[in-house]
C-alpha cells in the first residue's frame, strides 16, 4: 500500500480506433469455416412450397427472408444443408448463386468482426490477430444482435472468454477476460451520458465529526474494475506502441471515467480500490474506513492510507467519481 | 430545388466521419453540409452526441440511417423509430434517409443492407410500411437504391421498375447512388442508361458518390477510394437528368485526411459546372 497516487492516464478509444458503422460492404472471398456450432435460426421448410425439383422457386416474402438470413449467417457456408439455392436466387454467366450469396455470406461476419476488432484493439494485438478472428467469429455465431445499432455489439466479450474456453480452451483467456472487461469499459464510458458529480466544494461544507456518517454514491460516469492480470498497464502500452507481451498474473484495479470528451483510467491501489468499492456499495465513509483497516497489511501500511485518505478523496471528486454526498438528517 | 418535396438542395457535403472530427472542431472548415450515419448517434449519450451538437451548430446535417428495414417482413422497431425522430429534432436534419433493403428478419439484425425480391409483394408490403414510418416523421423518407450481389428468381422485375411502383405508391424520396447503379449493373448485367430513364427523377433528393472494388466476377461497393472516372461520368449525366440535388461523398474505408476527403467530394462541381452550362445554353437557344 502506499500513499503515492497513480496518475491518471487519458485515452479511451481515440477517434483513430473508433471507426463508424457504414452502408458499405466489406470487401473479400467467402470464407469457410468448419468446426463452429450450427446456427440456430431455422430456415424454412420449402417442401411445403411445391414447386417443382429445379425450378426457380417463388418463396412468400417472409420465407424469402428467413430463408436469406439463414443462410448468410450460417457459422459454416451459405450453402450449408442447403440444395435450393439456384432455385431462390439466379446466377449471372460469371458467378454461381452461390458465389453470389457467399458475398453476403462473408460480409456478415466479416462486418461485425471488424466492429469488435474496433471494440477490442489491444485485445486483437494480444492474442494475435488470428486468434483474435476465430474468437470473434465464436462470439458472432452465439451472440447474434438484436439491436439496430451496433454500439453495444461487443458488451459480453470478456464473459464469452470465460464461456468459450470451457468448451474450446484458448490461450491467455483469462487474460483475455480481464483486457476484455478494461476495453469494455472504456466503450461504456465513452457512450454514458454525462453525470452527475459530486461538486469539489460540497465537501467544505461537511462539519468534520460527521465524516464518518456520510455517504458517498457512485457518479454514473465512472466504472470501477478489479483484475487478475495487470491489463490497464498492458493497455497503455500498447497503447504507447510498446509491444508488449502478456503479462503473469498480478491483481490489480482500475478506475475509468469520462470528463468532457476525454476517457481517462486511474491505476488504483489495493487500498483505494477497497475504499472505493464500500463506498460505491452503499457503505458510509466509516464503515468503508474500516474496511481498509481490516486489509491494511501492516500497520505502517495502515499509516500511509490514513494519511492519504484526503488527497485521495480530492482526486476522486475532482474526478467526478461520486454522484453526491449523503448524510443521514 | 428540383425535387417535388421542395426539399433544398445543400450543395457538395461529405459524410461525417470519426477520423475529421479534431479538423472539423479546430480548423472550422468550409463544407456546405455534412451527412451522418444515424445510428452511430443512437443507443448513446456520452462523446459522440456531445461532438455532433457542436457540429449540427456549425453545418446544415441530414440523416443517413443502416437499420430501419424498410423491407423487412418484422414488425417496425417504433423504440427505433422514436429515437430516429428525436436524432433529427436535436440535429435540425434536413432530412432522413435509409436504403431500399431488409437487414434482418426474426428479430435479429445482420447489420447489411439485403436485397428485396422485386416482386409486387414486395412493393405493396414495403410501400405500406414507408407510408406509416413518413405518417410518424411527418416528412417523405429518401430511401437510397442499394448495392446488390445476388437477384432473386422469383423477382417479376428490374430493379429500376421496383424502385417506380414503389415510390408511386409510397409517395416517398429517393437517394439516387450513382456508385450502386454502376456496382448493381456490372454485378447484374444492366445498363445504367437504361436505369437512370427509369426511375422517378423529380423524387431525387440527395445524390451519393463512392468508391469501390472491382473483382474479375463482380464489383463490391466498399467506399474504398476515389471514385472511379466512369461512377463521375454517370454521376454527371444523372445529375443533368435529375436538374441537381445534394451531392455527398461516402468514403468508409482508408479514409485519407479530411483535405484530401473533401477535395475528392468537391470533384462533383466539375460536373455540376457542366450541366449549368449546358442548360444555360440550352435557354439561350430557346430564348
Amino acid at each position: 500500500m502506499t500513499d503515492r497516487k497513480p496518475a491518471p492516464v487519458q485515452g479511451g478509444p481515440t477517434e483513430v480506433f473508433m471507426h463508424e458503422r457504414a452502408s458499405a460492404t466489406p470487401n473479400g472471398a467467402a470464407s469457410l469455416r468448419e468446426t463452429r456450432p450450427k446456427s440456430t435460426l431455422k430456415r424454412p421448410d420449402l417442401r411445403v412450397v411445391g414447386a417443382a425439383e429445379r425450378a426457380p422457386l417463388a418463396l412468400p416474402l417472409r420465407d424469402a427472408q428467413v430463408w436469406f438470413a439463414s443462410a448468410i449467417t450460417h457459422p459454416e457456408s451459405a450453402a450449408a444443408g442447403d440444395d435450393d439455392v439456384d432455385r431462390i436466387l439466379t446466377s449471372t454467366p460469371r458467378m454461381s448463386a452461390l458465389d453470389r450469396l457467399g458475398i453476403y455470406h462473408h460480409a456478415y461476419r466479416a462486418r461485425l468482426v471488424e466492429c469488435l476488432v474496433d471494440d477490442y484493439p489491444a485485445l486483437n494485438y494480444g492474442l494475435g490477430a488470428e486468434a483474435f478472428e476465430a474468437l470473434a467469429s465464436d462470439y458472432v455465431t452465439t451472440h447474434p444482435s438484436r439491436s439496430p445499432n451496433l454500439n453495444a455489439y461487443g458488451k459480453a466479450m470478456s464473459a464469452y472468454c470465460h464461456e468459450r474456453a470451457a468448451h474450446t480452451p484458448f490461450e491467455h483467456h483469462a487474460f483475455a477476460a480481464d483486457l476484455a472487461a478494461l476495453e469494455w469499459a472504456l466503450v461504456e464510458v465513452l457512450h454514458a451520458p454525462d453525470a452527475k458529480t459530486l461538486a469539489p466544494e460540497a465537501l467544505q461544507a461537511i462539519p468534520p465529526e460527521r465524516w464518518g456518517d456520510a455517504r458517498l454514491p457512485k457518479s454514473a460516469g465512472v466504472r470501477l474494475l478489479s483484475f487478475d492480470y495487470p491489463v490497464n498497464a498492458y493497455f497503455q502500452a500498447f497503447r504507447n506502441d510498446a509491444e508488449p507481451e502478456i503479462p503473469e498474473p498480478n491483481a490489480s484495479a482500475t478506475a475509468v471515467y469520462r470528463q468532457g470528451t476525454l476517457i481517462w483510467r486511474m491505476d488504483l491501489t489495493p487500498a483505494m480500490a477497497a475504499l472505493l468499492a464500500s463506498l460505491f456499495g452503499g457503505a458510509t465513509l466509516g464503515e468503508a474506513l474500516e474496511a481498509i483497516e481490516a486489509a491494511a497489511e501492516t500497520p505502517e501500511a495502515l499509516a500511509e492510507a490514513e494519511r492519504s485518505v484526503m488527497i485521495w478523496f480530492r482526486e476522486w471528486v475532482q474526478s467526478g467519481f461520486f454522484a453526491t454526498i449523503e448524510l443521514p438528517a | 430545388m428540383s425535387n417535388r418535396f421542395q426539399i433544398a438542395n445543400l450543395g457538395v457535403g461529405l459524410g461525417l466521419r470519426t477520423t475529421h472530427y479534431a479538423h472539423i472542431l479546430e480548423a472550422n472548415p468550409k463544407v456546405d453540409w455534412f451527412e451522418i450515419i444515424s445510428e452511430n448517434y443512437m443507443q448513446t449519450a456520452g462523446r459522440p452526441l456531445a461532438i455532433l451538437d457542436r457540429i449540427a451548430e456549425r453545418y446544415p446535417i441530414a440523416m443517413h440511417g443502416v437499420s430501419l428495414s424498410i423491407g423487412s417482413t418484422d414488425p417496425l422497431d417504433w423504440a427505433y423509430l422514436e429515437e430516429l425522430r428525436a436524432l433529427r429534432e436535436r440535429t435540425n436534419a434536413r432530412w432522413v434517409s435509409d436504403h431500399i433493403c431488409w437487414t434482418g428478419v426474426a428479430g435479429r439484425n445482420t447489420h447489411d443492407l439485403l436485397p428485396m425480391p422485386l416482386t409486387e409483394e414486395a412493393v405493396r408490403h414495403t410501400a405500406a410500411r414507408i407510408r406509416e414510418v413518413q405518417d410518424f416523421l411527418e416528412a417523405p423518407l429518401v430511401l437510397e437504391n442499394p448495392s446488390t450481389y445476388v437477384e432473386f428468381a422469383s423477382s417479376t422485375m428490374k430493379e429500376w421498375e421496383f424502385i417506380t411502383a414503389l415510390c408511386n405508391e409510397a409517395d416517398c424520396g429517393l437517394l439516387l447512388d450513382v456508385n450502386n447503379i454502376y456496382v448493381s449493373a456490372f454485378n447484374h448485367g444492366f445498363e445504367a442508361a437504361e436505369y437512370l430513364r427509369g426511375i422517378p427523377l423529380d423524387r431525387v433528393v440527395q445524390m451519393h458518390v463512392a468508391g469501390h472494388t472491382r473483382h474479375e466476377t463482380h464489383i463490391v461497393d466498399t467506399h474504398i477510394g476515389p471514385v472511379v472516372d466512369d461512377v463521375w461520368a454517370l454521376f454527371g449525366d444523372a445529375y443533368a437528368r435529375v436538374g441537381g440535388a445534394s451531392v455527398l461523398l461516402e468514403w468508409d474505408a482508408e479514409i485519407p485526411d479530411f483535405e484530401e476527403t473533401h477535395a475528392e467530394a468537391l470533384r462533383a462541381h466539375d460536373f455540376i459546372a457542366k450541366h449549368a452550362t449546358a442548360r444555360s445554353a440550352l435557354a439561350g437557344a430557346r430564348s
